[in-house]
C-alpha cells in the first residue's frame, strides 16, 4: 500500500471508523488510483508524473478521511459505545466462557464420577493418561485460560482500532478482577434429583482471600495486558522511526 | 498528496443525486461513475475522485444501492446498482433539486430584469 493510504488508514482508524469499512474503502481507492495512473500514462506522462497526477485527482488525504469520518454509520461500536464494548461486553464474554466451563464440568462429573458428591478433591480413577484425567485437566486449563483469552481478544480489538489506552485498560482490569474473584462450587446433594448443581460467584472473595485474589488478578492482568502493551510500544516506536 | 480544488459548499447532496441518476441506467464501478460525472457535467462538477466511495458505501448501507464483485478483463471490481428504494430516493431528490434550481433560476432572472 502506498504511503498516502497508510496515512489515511491511520487517520480513519484513530477516528473510530470500523476496520471493515477502512479495508473496503482503501481497496477501492487503490483500484481507482490504478485506473487513474493508467489513464495518465495513456495520456503520455511518465510513470512518476502519472502517479503524482493520479494522487492529485484522487483527493487530499484529509478530504478523503473526512468524507468517511463525518458519516456516523461507518463508526465502529468501540467508538460509538466504548463503555459497553469495554466494560459490559468483556464481562459477558467471560461469563459465557465460564458457563461453557461449568457445562463441561457437569458433563464430566456425571460421566466419569457419577457417585461423587463433588468433582473437586475427588481422587480420579485410572492413571494420569486416562481419559478421565485428560478430560478434567483440559477443563481446568480452559477455566484458567478463559480470562487470558478474553483479554487477548480485547487487546486485538483495541490494537486493530488504534484505541486510546483508557478503555482497554478498564476492560483488562475488569477481566482480571472477575477472573481472580471467580469461585466455583459443585454439590450433587444440593438438588433433589441428584443430578448435581454447579454455581459460580464473582467479585466477592472471602476477606481472608482478598490478598490472594489481588495477586491472582495481578497475574491475569500481566498475561492479558502484556501482548497489548508490547504492541503499543512497538507501534509508538515505529511512528517515531 | 497534491491539492485538488473542489467546490464543497455547493456540493451537499449533489454527488448522491448524480450517482443515483447514473446508476439508474446501468451498474457501474467507482472509476466509471466519476468519469461519467466529469464528462456529463462538462467538468463543471469537480470532486476529489476518492470521495465518491463514502457516498456509495453510505447509499449501500441505506439500502439505496447494492454491490457485487465482478471480474472484467482480469480485474476484480465492485459494481454498484440501484435498488427499488434507491429509485424512490432518486425521485424524491430529483424533485427537490428541480424545485430548488427553478427557484434559483427565477430569482437570478428577476435580478437581471
Amino acid at each position: 500500500m502506498t504511503q498516502p493510504f497508510e496515512e489515511l488508514r491511520e487517520l480513519l482508524l484513530r477516528a473510530g471508523v470500523a476496520p471493515r469499512h477502512v479495508r473496503r474503502y482503501l481497496g477501492e481507492l487503490a483500484d481507482h488510483l490504478a485506473d487513474l495512473r493508467a489513464e495518465e500514462e495513456r495520456a503520455g506522462r511518465s510513470r512518476e508524473e502519472a502517479e503524482a497526477a493520479a494522487l492529485a485527482r484522487l483527493g487530499r488525504v484529509n478530504d478523503l478521511a473526512q468524507a468517511v469520518i463525518k458519516q456516523r454509520q461507518f463508526q465502529s461500536w468501540c467508538a460509538r459505545a466504548p463503555w459497553a464494548m469495554f466494560s459490559l461486553a468483556p464481562l459477558f464474554l467471560l461469563a459465557a466462557a465460564y458457563l461453557v466451563a461449568c457445562v463441561y464440568l457437569w458433563c464430566g462429573w456425571n460421566l466419569f464420577l457419577p457417585a461423587a458428591d463433588t468433582p473437586f478433591g475427588t481422587p480420579l480413577p485410572g492413571s494420569i493418561y486416562s481419559l478421565t484425567n485428560i478430560y478434567f485437566q483440559a477443563g481446568k486449563y480452559y477455566y484458567i485460560c478463559a480470562p487470558v483469552l478474553v483479554g487477548w481478544g480485547i487487546g486485538i480489538v483495541a490494537a486493530r482500532q488504534r484505541l486510546q489506552l483508557v478503555w482497554p485498560t478498564v476492560a483488562l482490569l475488569l477481566i482480571a478482577w472477575m477472573g481472580a474473584s471467580a469461585q466455583i462450587e459443585a454439590s450433587r446433594t444440593a438438588v433433589p434429583a441428584g443430578l448435581g448443581h454447579i454455581s459460580m460467584k464473582f467479585f466477592a472473595p472471602a476477606s481472608l482471600a482478598i490478598s490472594a485474589s489481588l495477586l491472582h488478578a495481578g497475574v491475569i492482568l500481566l498475561f492479558t495486558a502484556l501482548p497489548y502493551f508490547i504492541w503499543r510500544l512497538h507501534s509508538a516506536h515505529a511512528l517515531r522511526g | 498528496m497534491a491539492i485538488h480544488e473542489t467546490n464543497p459548499n455547493f456540493m451537499n447532496g449533489v454527488p448522491e443525486l448524480l450517482i443515483l441518476r447514473l446508476l439508474q441506467e446501468r451498474e457501474m464501478y467507482g472509476y466509471e461513475i466519476v468519469q461519467a460525472i466529469h464528462s456529463g457535467s462538462q467538468a463543471v462538477i469537480a470532486v476529489g475522485e476518492g470521495v465518491v466511495y463514502p457516498v456509495l458505501h453510505g447509499l449501500e448501507q441505506d439500502g439505496a444501492l447494492k454491490s457485487r464483485r465482478k471480474t472484467v478483463n482480469g480485474r476484480s471490481r465492485i459494481y454498484y446498482s440501484l435498488t427499488p428504494a434507491g429509485g424512490q430516493r432518486l425521485a424524491a431528490l430529483s424533485s427537490t433539486w428541480s424545485n430548488l434550481a427553478g427557484a434559483i433560476h427565477k430569482m437570478l432572472a428577476g435580478a437581471q430584469a
